[in-house]
């Protein structure tokens, strides 16, 4: 054992009152300090994210960097831009309190709505898995933090209040993650397929198309099984990797895997 | 004078969160404890057997809401593990910076909840000031400021931001400075010495009867530390020394943690250097997709049915602020963990308390306990 044993300095018998004073002297000082320039502010006049709290000089009691400066990327209230969401669910998916539910917005075609996700802030965790799970970019977290309501339900944050936040242009996260290389692709497991159109039809990207495939000859004496001959082709460019294909498939034809 | 039992909690100033001391006294001596823990149980390790591999990290940062980090830190290292997945190299420092940090904070806090213990009022300010310098730096790479949700099995979310390691430096010359100021506060002050000497004595051989770990074992004098014993990330790159102490009492744990920060101190200077001479990756290549990192897990259970996965069990050990945790994963196959087991070093710490309450008055709790740095979130789980 090479580390030096730790032992306090042998109390003060020499002087008692020093021992006493000694500290309340560095009491003083930090008392004198705070009253040119305290520890704290004002909150609901001033906040940290104003640009004043940015510079050091600024900074109370000789705190050596601006609180302000860390700001942009906080974590906060989610910004959803529905003019660009694909209702990909991917956030939905994401969220580890299943506090993302997606749902109908005004507008569109009735019989298929678009869905856009509604965030239960009651539940909200603001882990930010949705935020890196868009792969539009259009959900992202503001730097917004106040969230008192008079009633629970108001917690309930729908599309088109996310819009209102959006609108308000609050500096947002600005780190956005890379799609990793080895992304799996979405395979078929062809002949269990039935070519039934469900992927393609739900598809938020459209990078389904269905490819019509030749009708083999019936061995004798059986019956081919009855089913439309098309396949789906996935575009791995364009797919966002969501799996409602995958989800929507009445016969579990698809699943991921490695495209050779 | 007849003897009784009182209960100490669970809602008592001492308690530092919700658990209950009961307490036989007679008079003022106290002739018996009985720890009570288990009101803050959430079934942490339940639910981590229902979510994701990185989602459990959401959860980590609540087990102990002092120390996130560091718990972050235990579980992925035993995911890893589980999974054979290798973090790249910058990663482990930067989760190694984020646990320094992150011990230096908790033992602030520490020490604020302390002195505060012992009806000091002024330590209690400056030190929850100079900790908010630490929740800013945390804040200006992970997002937030004590649920980071930072590290991900194969890495860490993002690469440190423009500008961190000279902000970072700036923070620790600071805090050198303040270091120094605590110590002129407390042991400078003969109030606070004839409150904290020789008090809550555990021997080291006590402490290793009962598994006591952390600054409680050190300062009895054992210089165990599973950063030197067994380093884990980049602990056996930096250089470092073990704090140590003999005395074993309230003072001895004192000086332990206070030296603990300057030693933290020394290890962040060192890697911070190292990371603004190493740039790179953060996270691994090649991770599985159904991983989720750096995007966060896909497809809820049954649609990925048609995998396979690795199976495996990792085992990994920590030293957290409050002493030696551990935790066991077992990787059956699938998305979700199988088990996850913690070890929580403050429930062991706490389980001792008969061997260094009894004898004591009553009076000496509060120090003794707070001396003990309970953190109950991480002892219920």
């Amino acid at each position: 054992m090479t580390e030096e044993v730790l032992t306090p300095e042998t109390s003060g018998n020499d002087n008692p009152v020093l021992w006493v004073a000694r500290p309340m002297a560095t009491a003083a000082r930090q008392f004198l300090k705070s009253l040119i320039r305290p520890s704290t502010i004002v909150y609901p006049f001033e906040r940290l994210e104003d640009p004043k709290f940015r510079e050091e000089v600024q900074v109370a009691a000789g705190k050596p960097i601006g609180v302000g400066a860390v700001w942009d990327n906080y974590r906060g209230v989610h910004a959803l831009n529905i003019a660009t969401c694909i209702s990909c669910n991917l956030c939905s998916f994401s969220c580890p309190d299943l506090c993302i539910e997606m749902v109908a917005v005004p507008g569109g075609n009735p019989k298929h709505p678009k869905k856009c996700p509604q965030i239960d802030y009651g539940k909200c965790s603001y882990c930010g898995f949705c935020s890196d799970a868009c792969p539009e970019g259009c959900l992202s977290m503001t730097t917004r933090y106040e969230l008192s309501v008079t009633k629970r339900s108001e917690m309930v944050y729908s599309p088109q209040k996310l819009f209102e936040v959006f609108e308000r242009k609050l500096p947002m996260n600005p780190i956005r993650l890379e799609r990793p290389a080895n992304e799996d692709a979405i395979l078929l497991d062809a002949p269990l397929c039935i070519g039934c159109n469900a992927c393609a039809r739900d598809c938020p990207t459209q990078c389904i198309t269905m490819m019509d495939i030749p009708k083999p000859e019936a061995p004798a004496g059986a019956k081919l099984p009855r089913r439309i001959w098309k396949e789906p082709v996935v575009n791995d460019s364009d797919c966002v990797r969501c799996g409602t294909c995958i989800s929507v498939c009445p016969k579990e034809c698809l699943f991921w895997g490695t495209r050779t | 004078m007849s003897e009784m039992w009182i209960n100490m909690g669970p809602q008592h100033p001492m308690t530092h969160g919700l658990w209950n001391l009961r307490v036989r006294i007679d008079g003022e001596l106290i002739l018996d404890v009985d720890p009570e823990m288990g009101y803050l149980h959430r079934g942490i390790e339940k639910i981590s057997e229902d979510r994701h591999y990185n989602e459990v990290v959401t959860l980590m940062d609540r087990t102990c809401y002092v120390a996130g980090m560091a718990w972050e830190h235990l579980y992925i290292l035993g995911a890893e593990k589980a999974l054979h997945i290798t973090p790249p190299e910058r990663a482990e420092y930067i989760r190694t910076m984020s646990e320094e940090f992150q011990r230096i904070a908790s033992h602030i806090m520490w020490y604020a909840a302390f002195v505060q213990d012992l009806g000091l009022m002024s330590p209690f300010l400056y030190g929850m000031r100079d900790r908010d310098l630490l929740l800013d730096l945390f804040q200006s790479y992970t997002g937030a400021r004590m649920t980071y949700e930072y590290m991900r099995v194969g890495g860490v979310r993002n690469d440190l931001p423009h500008g961190f390691s000279d902000r970072a430096r700036k923070v620790l010359d600071w805090l050198m400075e303040r270091f120094k100021e605590y110590d002129q506060l407390c042991m400078g002050s003969d109030i606070f010495r004839r409150r904290c000497d020789g008090l809550g004595v555990l021997s080291a051989q006590d402490c290793i009867d009962f598994g006591v770990t952390g600054p409680m074992l050190r300062s009895a004098g054992v210089a165990r530390d599973l950063r030197k014993d067994r380093p884990y990330s980049v602990y056996g790159r930096v250089d470092f020394d073990v704090a140590r102490a003999t005395t074993a009492d309230v003072t001895g744990r004192y000086l332990v943690r206070m030296e603990e920060m300057r030693q933290s101190v020394r290890i962040l200077r060192q890697v911070l250097d190292w990371l603004d001479r190493n740039p790179g990756p953060v996270m691994a290549e090649n991770l599985p997709r159904w991983l989720g990192a750096p995007y966060a897990p896909i497809g809820r259970e049954g649609y990925l049915l048609k995998r396979e996965y690795p199976k495996g069990v990792g085992f990994a050990a920590i030293e957290e602020p409050h002493g030696e945790a551990a935790v066991y994963v077992v990787n059956e196959g699938g998305e979700h963990p199988y088990r996850v087991k913690f070890r929580s070093p403050v429930y062991v710490n706490l389980s001792a308390a008969r061997k260094y309450l009894v004898g004591y008055h009553v009076a000496d709790i509060p120090p003794i306990m707070g001396s003990v740095d309970v953190c109950v979130g991480e002892s219920d789980r």
